[in-house]
């Protein structure tokens, strides 16, 4: 009896004591969220331990994004909670300005150096897109994923195609002949969900405008000629059965099945193709088309995530000093090596390390050019919802021919503008 | 204290957890949502008083009145499609057939499988290029039929599918009522000779009538909740046809983080349920009576 309640004692004691210690440990350590990419989590632990090796830094405590349907509503659940962690490296670039309206963000110019370092790693037109309707800077450029047209040589060497199309007359004329062997031209997303937009209309638009964005203080941009002639190009990919309806999902990727030419994608396609491809099988990058290429760069959509500190943050300052040993040239190429993403910096194309890398790996070298011409979403608040309206239209428009673009193009933009209205 | 104050102490015990269930998880629920129809919250920032701002944009919300139009399409398909199925099955059932048990058992199986299984079941059976019913078809010589992507078939393709899931409950609310009517009344139809149709149209369907008026109530307000079908299958498209009303309070809510417009528009929604209900209610009374 004596002896059980000795045990029960020193249970009780040895509990209080773990668990004032792992409250100590918490309040000196700083705690940093990646995403759930089995590659960014191998990158983030390989950084943190480094950092965490040296005893006169502050400990950073690594997590992958708690699992949930999507890491936007586990971060809305965190926030809601007061649990978010000081740093997370996942944020849709969309998402940014509706947690910065709410005030739930630290707005990182305030920091020392900060706006320093960001002038140094992106070139001003970056700079401008990231910047808040209020003029602070909430998010840091991390990492793009460059959409890009992704293509079968030998396919188009069967219809006779020598040349890679790439105006709007090109992919038309390549859609006939590749009709004519009973091969389609391409495959794109065709529901009216936000993010299936990242692969059609969002990289045309920006090819067409030259990165214009979609929406400028609470008005529509993409209601131009750009936005309409986008429109009326896929719309016609369709009509003509040159692009299929159907996602197609379910059956073997009809682009390994050699089945169609064309694609719209991101570099993530190459680890995929690498492992799922027949043997002999080959495919290449080319940037996405346009009406006329005469103008030259020709911009793309770059599904930027970026890093951002939460308003719990302990010591931004001091996070601020950790996050920028994560993003040294150093970094970024074990970051490109380990990922295959693009660490979002203006000298990708220039600085000698990247290069003998990209040399090394010459698929990723498209994505590289193409990363310097790439814009990510307009710092709006509502861009998902804009992004649902404008996909309401391009499926009864562009996918199942029910509208006349201009029409589509209108009334998507009325529908957006409505969302802004105070 | 006398006894009858201590009896009332552990009445109101024993009924406290009740009470506060209904206080946390009803009573809490609708006045926040009544208070919120004034507001606009997106979960994160503060709340911002809009007074009837909300109402004013149900009233042009285009998409709003083209969910209730879907949802209502879907129950005059699902409603109809339903009582027929799960009433042939139900007499098929009543009667002594071979395996009956089993066909029972089998019937009632699709009402207890995650309806989020059922859809991605049927979404393969459903595909254009590559699903079964398309590929049966072709093979029989038609034309393949845009099921879940033509927005003519869309709703109607997940009526039928919704009436196979939930077709094994009312067959066994059917069979229940078949086994009320008294055998006394057949052989008295027997003796003055009439036949199947006759028994079933003059004796079976006017004593199974309170069932047939509890499943429509019940298939009603199970129908107007319409939500995992289109969500998991497509998304409210194509061209906005499955877009439930549900589902588009739920985008609004959990998607858009508009939380004052999705509790207006859960209320209107809520309102016109209890409407229909009502109707039905009144007509079917007034026709009984």
């Amino acid at each position: 009896m004596c002896f059980g309640r000795s045990v029960s004692l020193l249970c009780t004691v040895l509990f209080f004591l773990v668990s004032c210690g792992k409250r100590e440990q918490e309040s000196t350590s700083l705690v940093f969220w990646s995403s759930t990419n089995s590659q960014e989590i191998d990158f983030s632990r390989k950084y943190i331990e480094l950092w965490n090796n040296n005893p006169s830094n502050k400990p950073i405590v690594f997590q992958p994004v708690p699992e949930g349907q999507s890491s936007e509503e586990v971060v809305l659940a965190a926030v809601v909670g007061m649990t978010t962690p000081d740093m997370y490296a996942n944020m849709w670039q969309g998402d940014v300005e509706d947690f910065a309206q709410s005030g739930v963000l630290v707005a990182l110019d305030s920091l020392e150096g900060f706006l320093e370092f960001i002038h140094a790693r992106c070139d001003s037109s970056v700079v401008k897109e990231i910047t808040s309707q209020n003029g602070h800077i909430y998010q840091i450029p991390w990492k793009v994923n460059p959409i890009m047209m992704m293509y079968n040589p030998k396919v188009f060497e069967i219809a006779g195609i020598t040349e890679v199309p790439d105006t709007y007359e090109d992919y038309l004329e390549a859609g006939l002949k590749l009709k004519e062997k009973n091969l389609m031209l391409g495959i794109s997303e065709t529901g009216a969900i936000w993010w299936q937009r990242f692969f059609n209309f969002l990289p045309l638009y920006y090819a067409a405008s030259g990165g214009m964005p979609l929406v400028e203080n609470g008005k529509a941009i993409f209601n131009s000629e750009h936005g309409i002639a986008v429109f009326a190009f896929l719309q016609k990919l369709y009509s003509s059965n040159f692009f299929s309806r159907e996602n197609l999902k379910g059956q073997s990727d009809p682009f390994l099945a050699s089945k169609l030419a064309l694609t719209f994608t991101g570099p993530w396609t190459i680890e995929y193709n690498d492992r799922f491809k027949a043997d002999g099988f080959e495919f290449e990058f080319a940037p996405v088309p346009l009406s006329d290429t005469s103008s030259a760069p020709i911009y793309s959509y770059g599904d930027p995530y970026k890093i951002v500190f939460f308003n719990t943050c302990r010591d931004p300052q001091y996070a601020w000093r950790f996050l920028k040993s994560i993003l040294t040239a150093e970094a970024d190429k074990d970051f490109m090596e380990l990922s295959g993403q693009m660490p979002r910096r203006k000298d990708l194309d220039s600085n000698p390390l990247f290069l003998s890398y990209l040399e090394s790996h010459p698929k990723l070298l498209p994505f590289a050019k193409q990363a310097k011409y790439v814009r990510g979403i307009d710092s709006q608040t509502h861009m998902k919802e804009v992004l649902d309206l404008i996909s309401a239209e391009y499926e009864a428009c562009v996918v199942y021919g029910k509208k006349d673009p201009r029409d589509a193009i209108e009334d998507a933009a009325k529908a957006v503008e409505l969302l802004y209205i105070e | 204290m006398s006894t009858l104050k201590r009896n009332n102490l552990a009445s109101y015990l024993l009924v406290s957890p009740y009470i506060l269930h209904v206080f946390v998880f009803v009573l809490f629920p609708v006045a926040f949502s009544l208070f919120l129809t004034f507001h606009e919250w997106n979960i994160i920032g503060p709340m911002k008083y809009v007074g009837l701002t909300n109402y004013e944009k149900l009233l042009q919300d285009q998409y709003f009145f083209k969910s209730i139009r879907n949802t209502l399409v879907f129950l005059l398909i699902h409603i109809p499609l339903q009582i027929v199925i799960a009433l042939g099955l139900a007499v098929m059932l009543n009667q002594k057939i071979w395996f009956r048990a089993f066909f029972r058992g089998s019937f009632f199986m699709p009402v207890v499988v995650s309806g989020v299984v059922i859809t991605i079941l049927w979404q393969q059976l459903y595909g254009y290029e590559v699903g079964t019913i398309n590929m049966a078809l072709n093979s029989l010589g038609f034309e393949k039929v845009g099921w879940l992507i033509d927005p003519v078939w869309a709703m109607p393709s997940i009526a039928i599918m919704a009436t196979w899931k939930n077709v094994g409950l009312y067959i066994i609310l059917f069979l229940v009522g078949l086994q009320s009517v008294p055998r006394s009344l057949y052989e008295a139809a027997d003796l003055e000779g009439a036949t199947s149709w006759q028994k079933f149209w003059h004796i079976t369907l006017p004593v199974i009538n309170p069932t047939v008026v509890m499943v429509m109530i019940l298939s009603t307000i199970s129908g107007f909740s319409l939500f995992i079908e289109p969500y998991v299958m497509t998304n409210g498209g194509p061209l906005n046809a499955t877009l439930s009303s549900v589902l588009y309070i739920y985008k609004q809510g959990f998607f858009y983080y508009h939380m004052g417009y999705a509790a207006t528009l859960g209320l209107i929604f809520a309102l016109l349920i209890l409407l229909v209900v009502f109707i039905q209610r009144k007509v079917i009374e007034k026709k009984q009576a």
